[in-house]
């Protein structure tokens, strides 16, 4: 009788929940602190601050993306602030062997450091992915034990000693450098972030990850290699976390085991999990992470500028945090089954 | 695919060998320890003296009662990831506490009650916070803890302005560290007193069995009837309980308010608990996985560092350490499946 | 849909010859033979547990046999997965979804086998071939809408149109009725028709008689893992079959139950859940009778019930126990109250299955000064209590201390049944009490039933066992998507008369 009435109903609910799925509050949110920065202080839009969130925010996303993926895909990467301070004392110290073995050869040094750095972020990628996906330990104390074993490793390089020694074209032609007015951080930032959207849109690997995550049993009974992909993710992720560490290094002009650590790992969850990633799995877009990161940034940012103790600070990000899980959670819940 | 043909399973033939062999696997975590003590006795024939045996076992209690705290929220598939913060906010604010009323002229003993309340109302508020959003929001606990871990990082920073903070009267030291009972040190009859009340809590009670139910199969303790979110809270406000009272231990033993204490204590306690056995899928573990990972934890780093073993390389070790367990764990489900 | 025609084949499509399987210690496949012809449908009958959807998990390469000749198209078949078995023309279509929820149909279509250029993916000419596909199949789906978004049986026409893509040459269709309704029925056995001509073979696992009757050209007998015969579906009677696949004569199924209809213990008054999967449904319950309530796969006759317990939510209605109005429910009070209920899925949310059965069977009645006083157990008390419950439900082998997860699925429902004689009771309402154990334990659930109704309680089952839920009840309600189609009594109880109670309500939408 009237079950076309019936039929109709749930359309129009999805229909309004994809829209609040597709733009979210998270960009209103953005713009709603942007607009209020300006208008209470004008520091907010000096240049100097402009440029200094830019840099942050960019590096925050990049280890932002990479969590991201990992998290579609039903896992967790503790190690990934470990991963940036390995990578950027085995960056720094390459450079310096480099360069006292072939002095002046530029080229030759830097390729050797950032290729030395981001084999760090592959060699440790590869030992989180096998086992997890080959021994099958869980994600979060493989990675628990990773990070650990990483950040010592980094401490043992370096005996916690900040590592010199780098060309001066690695510091100031590259990282401290900039191009059509934004800083280095946010050319390669973009740059990932638009490889890892198309990755995640109109690749196979960004299709089955969303599918690992989504139901692995339904990938396996579809024919997708599970292992493979899983351990693509970590991968991914630890070698964008090492970028990351590479990025810091040029930036500060030296390789420090104290770069990344708890706080960016914590950050790079913290930016996943408000962009909308789900800790379920196959749910999650890297625009919308790239645009919580940015957003963290600035929020820290912002509280700087109004004279908030930097140590109450944290408190804002978990209230943050467990509210946009929360809510969430609560919108999940009263979601009609049609 | 099929879930009810996989696991239609009968098996009593042979159970007597799982049997055994599941006992095998149980001993091997002892044996480890016997093995890693003889091992570095050889290298430094220190490491088995009295004084150092008894200094393990100090050190043990309290790495003991936070692997405890965290054995009993991942009983329900859960985490505490605040863990190490909530100790570093209870130490700040007992200790802040403490000085406050003894410059407000008080006696010892209100001292000693005002830096207790303040310490255990804090551990208990951070508690709920952790299990009302936990069961009550229906937010997933490492979310929720992380959460909380940053909350209760600002706060312990911003109470104490990132100082220690001094004032912690003598008596207080004497109760919770320098102190014994029968020649036990304080600290060790306080984690074994806890231990045992926290055993017979687990093994004997509603409550104990409820977690364990719960963490076996969520969904069938709820639809058994079992209070599920009420419980949930209650394990979380246990779980910052035992950590808050750890906390005021190791407050007594620094003499001081540390906004850095929990450090990496949230991690730590969780490698504790998960070495000993007990398992992140929830419903299996207890207060002897507890003990028993924390003291294979706490030998490790004392033999490593009696044989002069680098630090560094000591974090490496724990690293893959924790790897192995998890996976030795995994390998002995499969056995006894 | 590509499909091959074959020339004549000299063999049949399939052949497995003495295949096994063993999961842990369990036969679950003991030595079956299994010939499948191009151009034919092969119906797989036999009791749950039987060994069908190993067999067919087999067959579609999710895990391989233990030993056993595989030949498929005239070739010897080793090391098979899904991908391959795919590739070579094998399509399963499976009860259990292979459909990834946050995807969309046209994604789900193509897992696994997608378009792509160097690891591009080319949508456009997926998103052509789907819908060619779709509007080929008849299918009312739209392939950009998201599976979580989609009911029951749209899932389960986008899990077929999922296997037609592509080359096949066998398909195997798992139970593929249980969510459909009579029209959409229709549909499918056109396109099956349809394959048949086009000499695909066909495994159809179901144990309706009408469908085995319409669909089958042979029929293939599985019980405990073993192959028992394989017959003419044109010369073989439904008895035969039954007794083929039971092992027995059926008369004795189901008891005598003298029903003694009292007051009404429960009482639904225009009942409507958030979820929307129950509206406006009035319904009630009387002590000392069985009330049944049948429907399809997804029709809310689940949700009713665990509504009534307080596991579903409910947004308007009003519900009464003996009389009393109860708002709000929650299985603690539900209990307490005298409601029970006994679960469908036992895995998911009937039992712990690392913890013993004395655990297990006690789990309902913790809050019970017979268990515990002040929040302390009493042991003692519990396993003296359990044991004799245990003796009494007759468990094999009666030890309490085994965990759960080690029981057979007919003891760990005497396990949930055993629940229900720890406290005071009066409401039983029993989820698809039967699905998932053996005959004999079957026999016994509705041993325990009618002793239930005799003493005077109210009874309610929920089952897709259409068989099942007439014979044992005294009153039986139809659902329909989401609403009370029918209300039999007495001779009115038929299978004609519930089966048309969907078809009705069809004709009506469909002039509407």
């Amino acid at each position: 009788m009237n079950t076309a009435l019936v039929a109709a109903a749930p359309r129009h609910v999805i229909s309004l929940r994809s829209i609040a799925g597709r733009i979210g509050l998270l960009p209103a949110l953005l713009v709603m602190l942007v607009a209020g920065m300006s208008a209470v202080d004008a520091q907010f839009y000096g240049i100097i601050n402009v440029l200094n969130i830019l840099r942050n925010a960019s590096l925050l996303a990049i280890v932002a993306c990479g969590q991201a993926l990992v998290i579609i895909a039903g896992g967790f990467d503790l190690s990934v602030g470990a991963v940036v301070a390995l990578a950027s004392v085995v960056t720094a110290k390459t450079m310096a062997a480099t360069s006292a073995a072939f002095p002046g050869s530029n080229g030759l040094i830097i390729a050797s450091g950032v290729a030395a750095g981001l084999g760090c972020g592959v060699v440790v990628g590869l030992v989180n992915g096998f086992c997890v996906a080959r021994l099958k330990v869980s994600g979060f104390v493989v990675t628990l034990g990773t990070m650990s074993a990483t950040a010592g490793v980094g401490l043992m390089i370096t005996n916690g000693i900040p590592v010199y020694g780098m060309p001066e074209l690695f510091v100031k032609g590259f990282g401290r450098a900039q191009a059509l007015g934004l800083p280095t951080a946010a050319h390669v930032a973009l740059i990932v972030i638009l490889a890892m959207v198309f990755a995640q849109r109109r690749t196979l690997f960004g299709r089955y990850v969303y599918a690992i995550g989504g139901n692995v049993d339904a990938a396996v009974v579809s024919g997708v290699s599970i292992r493979r992909h899983i351990v693509g993710t970590y991968v991914v992720s630890s070698v964008l976390a090492a970028l990351t560490g590479i990025l810091l290094t040029a930036q500060v002009g030296s390789g420090q085991a104290s770069f990344g650590g708890d706080r960016m790992m914590l950050q790079s969850i913290a930016a996943a999990v408000i962009g909308g990633v789900s800790l379920r799995g196959g749910v999650g877009r890297i625009e919308i992470v790239a645009v919580s990161a940015l957003f963290l940034t600035i929020l820290g940012n912002a509280l700087n500028l109004l004279h908030v103790d930097s140590r109450l600070q944290p408190v804002f990000l978990g209230v943050i945090m467990v509210a946009a899980v929360a809510l969430d959670e609560l919108s999940r819940r009263s979601k009609p089954r049609v | 695919m099929s879930d009810l043909e996989l696991t239609v399973v009968t098996k009593d033939t042979d159970r007597p060998k799982l049997a055994l062999g599941r006992r095998l696997w149980n001993a091997v975590l002892p044996v480890a320890l016997a093995v890693l003590l003889l091992g570095f006795a050889a290298v430094d024939h220190g490491v088995l003296s009295p004084a150092n045996l008894l200094n393990i076992a100090q050190q043990t209690s309290y790495l003991a009662l936070f692997a405890m705290a965290q054995t009993v929220v991942i009983l329900t598939r859960g985490f505490d990831l605040a863990l190490g913060p909530t100790v570093s906010m209870v130490s700040v604010g007992s200790a802040l506490a403490m000085a406050g009323a003894t410059a407000s002229g008080h006696g010892a003993a209100a001292v000693l009650l005002a830096g207790l309340g303040a310490g255990f109302a804090l551990g208990i508020a951070c508690g709920l916070f952790n299990g009302v959003v936990v069961a009550l929001l229906g937010v997933n606990p490492f979310v929720a803890t992380l959460g909380s871990y940053n909350i209760a990082i600002g706060i312990a920073t911003t109470l104490s302005s990132g100082r220690p903070v001094q004032g912690v009267p003598a008596p207080f030291s004497q109760i919770f560290y320098s102190g014994s009972i029968f020649g036990v040190p304080a600290a060790i009859a306080i984690t074994v007193a806890v231990g045992a009340g926290l055993h017979l809590l687990l093994a004997r009670t509603v409550f104990g069995r409820s977690l364990y139910l719960i963490g076996t199969n969520p969904r069938a303790a709820a639809v058994a009837g079992l209070p599920v979110k009420r419980i949930l809270v209650a394990t979380y406000v246990l779980c910052s309980g035992l950590a808050a009272l750890g906390a005021i231990m190791m407050t007594a033993r620094t003499g001081s308010g540390e906004p850095n204490l929990g450090g990496a204590l949230s991690l730590q306690a969780i490698a504790g608990a998960v070495v000993g056995g007990t398992s992140l899928a929830g419903g299996r573990g207890g207060v002897g996985t507890a003990v028993l990972g924390a003291l294979f934890i706490t030998i490790l780093s004392n033999g490593m560092n009696l044989t002069r073993i680098d630090g560094y390389v000591q974090m490496v070790v724990l690293g893959a350490i924790v790897i192995v367990g998890v996976l030795l764990d995994r390998l002995r489900q499969e056995r006894s499946q | 849909m590509y499909v091959e025609i074959d020339p004549a084949p000299a063999e049949p499509l399939l052949r497995l010859r003495g295949i096994s399987k063993r999961f842990t210690g369990v036969r679950a496949l003991d030595r079956v033979d299994l010939d499948v012809r191009a151009g034919e449908l092969h119906v797989l009958f036999g009791e749950n547990g039987a060994g069908k959807s190993t067999l067919i998990n087999v067959v579609s390469g999710t895990f391989p046999p233990d030993e056993g000749a595989f030949r498929f198209g005239g070739e010897e078949i080793h090391h098979l997965t899904p991908q391959r078995a795919r590739a070579i023309g094998i399509s399963p279509v499976f009860q259990e979804f292979s459909l990834v929820p946050s995807l969309t149909v046209e994604e789900n279509l193509f897992l696994g086998r997608e378009v792509t250029h160097g690891g591009v993916l080319r949508s456009g000419e997926m998103r052509k071939r789907a819908r060619a596909l779709i509007d080929e199949l008849g299918f009312d789906l739209d392939p950009s809408q998201r599976v979580d978004d989609l009911s029951r049986a749209h899932q389960q026409m986008a899990e077929i149109a999922k296997a037609l893509l592509g080359r096949v040459r066998l398909l195997i269709l798992d139970e593929p009725t249980a969510s459909l309704t009579e029209r959409e029925t229709g549909r499918l056995f056109e396109l099956i028709a349809r394959l048949k001509s086009q000499n695909v073979g066909l495994i159809y696992v179901s144990h309706r008689m009408r469908e085995i009757r319409a669909l089958a050209d042979r029929v293939t007998v599985l019980r405990d893992g073993r192959h028992i015969r394989t017959l003419d579906a044109a010369t073989s009677t439904d008895g035969e079959l039954v007794e083929l696949m039971t092992g027995r004569a059926i008369d004795l199924l189901f008891p005598a139950i003298a029903h003694r209809p009292d007051k009404v213990m429960v009482d639904v008054e225009n009942l409507t859940l958030a979820d929307g999967s129950v509206r406006e449904v009035n319904f009630h319950a009387r002590a000392g009778e069985i009330t049944g309530i049948a429907g399809l796969v997804g029709c809310g006759k689940s949700e009713l019930i665990r509504a009534i317990y307080g596991i579903e939510p409910a947004t308007s209605g009003m519900i009464r126990i003996d009389g009393l109005p109860y708002e709000l429910p929650t299985p603690r009070h539900s209990l307490k109250r005298g409601v029970a209920y006994f679960p469908a899925n036992r895995i998911a949310e009937g039992l712990a299955l690392s913890r013993p059965i004395r655990e297990n069977a006690s789990m309902t009645g913790l809050d019970l000064p017979s268990f515990a006083r002040f929040g302390v157990l009493r042991q003692a008390a519990e396993r003296a209590t359990i044991a004799g419950i245990m003796d009494q439900l007759q468990l094999r082998p009666p030890n309490i201390e085994r965990s759960a997860g080690a029981l057979s699925g007919g003891n760990r429902q005497k396990v949930m049944l055993g629940r229900a004689l720890t406290r005071e009771l009066t409401v039983f309402l029993f989820d698809e009490p039967s699905v998932g154990i053996d005959v004999g334990a079957k026999l016994e659930v509705y041993e325990f039933m009618k002793r239930l109704v005799e003493a005077g309680a109210a009874v309610i089952v929920v089952s897709s066992e259409l068989p099942e839920v007439l014979a044992l009840s005294n009153r039986l309600y139809v659902m329909h998507q989401g609403r009370i189609a029918a209300e039999l009594t007495g001779t009115e109880k038929t299978e004609q008369n519930v089966l048309s109670s969907f078809f009705r309500d069809h004709l009506t939408a469909e002039v509407a």
